[in-house]
């Protein structure tokens, strides 16, 4: 039976079904609706939120991709800190993704400067936000990055803490081993779940298999993600033709700014150093471009989960 | 999904309340069986309900509540004058102060008001009687406390239509600034106090305004939100097209209410009724500018309303069965010969059950020559006879047979079927558009939660070559041979043969039964077709 297994990316989200349903819901409300229950198609969602949040999120519309007036709304709820490095490569990596999306410095940002600057610099500059939203997204994106492909040990208050990007994994390949399914198997992945997937995909020896591999809003185009999942990933040979059966589709939005100046990556994941993957500019609708929902109401989007599916 | 007992758990509850009550029950049985009544109401369990609130009736027939729930109940069942009958003598026992007194003399407004719904001439001497009444019912609640918005809006209501159909009835009343009264009372109204009927009673009372923006912002409020109920949108529906008569006032009014009739049919239980020329009418229409939608609907609202005017199309081709020159007897659906691995591939069939038409008439049904085939929303004087069945399968394997018509059907489309059936899951849901009852002229568009199927991945049919489906909506069932819908798309996945029952056997070998409506799998008949 077809499936697909959905991964979701940074910040605070509704309880594991509201989730599920909501993106769900997305497809089947797309220009070019793709109602996944009615085609017989099942679908499960690989969550880790909670290993960084004490509580899901209860404030289910937040994530319906409509509003952009909170935190929640736009990628940035939980009240994530900014990550404190351990060692001096860790405190490059985040310097160096933190200018991916502002030249601000931290004083700059608490003058209260305009939403956007007359010539904005980095990913997260272009985004007609207040800065105390995209100062909860910047702090959220860096921090659920780097406790993932650092592998740090953490946890939200009054649990056991553990490590991460091992914890997450281990959820990642069973639930693609889950009973029951038998193909066309495809991931869709959302944000920093696409590096979740990607990393399990290609570098997790004890992963199983999929047909199809569908990005959205992803951040592997920049170079210091890029670095991270060596050495598995080379440029000439980054696609994870290991377990990926037929296509890695990409779907982006020139201004998602977790994708930031590099979200076209057909060149940096070949197979054999061909070009393999195929990247797909959409357009999404407002001011927060990256919304998980606004990507899967593309009917871009749709249309690619269709063919993989094989309906 | 809610938390509360489930509409089996409920029923079974009240049978046991029942049984008690013909016996020596005790307080705490009758304080049970009481508040069953209330909530079998909410599931809209007319039947269960009104044997209950007799049974209660009988033990305590001073029980104001009980006696205007059980009012409540003939209203709801079409027996307005018997409600009359017992709420005219209920208003006269209660002090006036009492608050069951308001909910009496709103609900004998509500029975008046439903004559004058069921009238066919709204301007016939009786439909003009009853409105004057029901106008009086709610006139004196809302006077003696103008912060009763309930009896308030009904009286913007009924006196706007009154207006409208010339007559003099209470002329010292001004119905604009009732309703702007009635909007006053409801915006200075605390949070806390506001209950479910907030919106929807603001809503209404906007209408009285006449201001469409007002209008249109007030409506979007309750319609468009995620937890909107189909109950009380459907009750919104009602007032507008059968009290406020919107969708002849103008374009501005016949909008709305088709954008209503498109949220209702997709929330939770929600069910429509339309006459065939209301079908003809939505189909051959314009839909309302993308911007008015989603002023109304919401971000959805341009998908929710091409949904419903899909849906609209599939009524097209939907037929029903009747004894020539009769009744009707069933339901069918056109379909495309090739869909089904017969050959001509383009030639166009007709599916309905073997209980409405077979060879030598078993089961109550009608012989072939006997039997006419009528499109009522695409072409409803235009009768097919049957000139043979093609194929043909017993009530206990598919229920179906499949008719080949006199005359090829032309300019009515087949309708498509789907490749497999929905996943079930707590929100796996299917539509049934079919002639229930086979007794008014109406289609009726129904949601039913999808509650099991015999098919892929889990599926363990009981019957060889059989794959049945259960299903269940909040209000009756029937329809045999409509066609059964996945939920999005308006595919079919299967032939209608059984609705309404009670005491069903669950599927898949599981333990148990349920009241339930059961369907026969497409792709099962289609695969017995071709062996």
């Amino acid at each position: 039976m077809a499936h697909v297994t959905f991964i979701h990316g940074i910040a605070n989200k509704p309880p594991a079904p509201d989730l599920l349903r909501i993106w769900r819901e997305a497809l089947a409300n797309s220009g070019d609706p793709l109602p996944l229950g009615d085609l017989g198609v099942t679908s499960s969602l690989v969550y880790w939120a909670d290993l960084f949040y004490e509580k899901p999120d209860e404030d289910i519309s937040a994530h319906e991709g409509v509003l952009e007036n909170t935190a929640e709304a736009v990628d940035g709820g939980g009240g994530a800190e900014m990550p404190t490095p351990r060692t001096a490569e860790e405190a490059v990596f985040i310097d160096a993704l933190r200018k991916q999306m502002t030249e601000m410095s931290d004083a700059q940002i608490a003058a209260n400067p305009p939403a956007v600057p007359v010539n904005p610099q980095g990913a997260l500059e272009r985004v007609p936000l207040p800065w105390f939203l995209k100062k909860a997204i910047m702090s959220t994106f860096l921090r659920d990055v780097h406790h993932y492909l650092f592998d740090v040990e953490y946890a939200p208050p009054a649990r056991p803490p553990v490590r991460i990007q091992q914890t997450i994994r281990r959820r990642f390949v069973e639930a693609l081993a889950a009973p029951g399914i038998t193909g066309p198997h495809v991931v869709v992945s959302h944000s920093m779940g696409t590096v979740i997937a990607y990393d399990c995909l290609k570098r997790v020896a004890d992963c199983g298999g999929v047909d199809g591999l569908i990005t959205l809003g992803s951040p592997l185009g920049v170079d210091e993600v890029q670095d991270k999942l060596q050495p598995e990933w080379k440029r000439d040979d980054g696609f994870p033709h290991e377990r990926v059966a037929a296509g890695w589709v990409n779907v982006f939005d020139r201004l998602d700014p977790v994708c930031g100046f590099d979200p076209q990556f057909a060149n940096d994941y070949c197979k054999a150093g061909a070009a393999a993957v195929e990247d797909i500019a959409v357009q999404n609708e407002g001011a927060w471009r990256h919304s998980a929902t606004k990507y899967l109401r593309q009917p871009a989007v749709c249309q690619t989960l269709r063919r993989m599916l094989g309906l | 999904m809610g938390d509360g007992p489930t509409i089996d758990e409920v029923r079974e509850r009240a049978q046991k309340s029942l049984a008690a009550l013909r016996g020596m029950c005790s307080d705490d049985e009758l304080s049970e069986a009481r508040a069953l009544v209330e909530k079998l109401r909410n599931q809209r369990d007319y039947e269960l309900m009104g044997k209950l609130a007799e049974a209660v009736s009988r033990r305590d027939p001073k029980d104001a509540k009980n006696r205007r729930l059980y009012a409540q109940y003939l209203i709801d069942t079409g027996k307005a004058t018997a409600a009359i009958d017992l709420l005219q003598p209920l208003a006269r026992r209660l002090p006036k102060d009492d608050p069951e007194f308001a909910e009496a003399t709103g609900l004998l407004g509500r029975a008046h008001k439903q004559i004058f719904f069921d009238a066919g001439d709204k301007g016939s001497s009786g439909a003009r009687e009853a409105l004057k009444k029901a106008i009086e019912a709610y006139r004196g609640p809302y006077e003696r406390d103008p912060r009763s918005t309930w009896h308030g809006v009904n009286l913007v209501a009924l006196l706007s239509r009154a207006r409208a159909l010339g007559m003099r009835v209470a002329p010292d009343l001004d119905p604009q600034a009732i309703a702007a009264q009635v909007v006053a009372t409801l915006k200075a109204m605390p949070a806390e106090k506001r209950d479910e009927w907030f919106l929807p009673t603001l809503a209404e009372a906007s209408l009285g305004l006449r201001d469409w923006a007002v209008i249109d912002e007030n409506i979007r409020q309750y319609v468009a939100a995620s937890d909107a109920k189909a109950f009380q949108i459907g009750s919104t529906l009602r007032q507008f097209t059968e009290v406020w008569d919107l969708e002849n006032r103008d374009e501005r009014g016949r909008a709305l209410v088709d954008m209503l009739r498109a949220r209702l049919l997709r929330l939770q239980g929600g069910e429509l009724r339309l006459a065939p020329e209301d079908l003809q009418r939505v189909r051959e229409q314009p839909a309302p500018p993308e911007g008015r939608l989603e002023a109304i609907l919401g971000t959805y609202g341009a998908q929710t309303y091409q949904w419903w005017k899909t849906g609209i199309e599939r009524a097209a081709s939907v037929a029903a069965i009747r004894q020539k020159m009769g009744n009707r007897m069933g339901t069918g659906f056109l379909l495309r010969a090739g869909d089904l691995g017969r050959e001509p591939a383009g030639e166009l069939l007709v599916l309905t059950n073997f209980h409405v038409v077979n060879e030598q008439g078993t089961n109550q049904a009608l012989r072939p020559a006997d039997a006419e085939v009528v499109f009522e929303a695409a072409d409803p004087g235009k009768p097919y006879g049957v000139a043979e069945i093609v194929w043909t399968s017993p009530v206990d394997r598919h229920d179906a047979s499949l008719l080949r018509l006199e005359t090829p059907v032309t300019g009515i489309a087949p309708l498509p079927l789907a490749a497999a059936l929905p996943v079930i899951d707590d929100t796996a849901r299917v539509y049934i558009i079919g002639h229930p009852g086979g007794r008014d002229l109406s289609f009726s568009f129904q949601d039913n939660e999808l509650l099991d199927h015999e098919g892929a991945p889990a599926g363990n049919p009981q019957i060889p070559g059989v794959c049945r489906l259960h299903y269940r909506a909040p209000t009756e069932g029937g329809s045999s041979g409509s066609p059964v819908f996945n939920s999005r798309l308006w595919q079919v996945i299967g032939l209608h043969h059984m609705g309404g029952k009670i005491g069903v056997r669950r599927l898949n070998g599981k333990e148990g039964s349920y009241g339930a409506n059961e369907g026969i799998a497409m792709q099962s008949i289609i695969a017995a077709m071709r062996a």
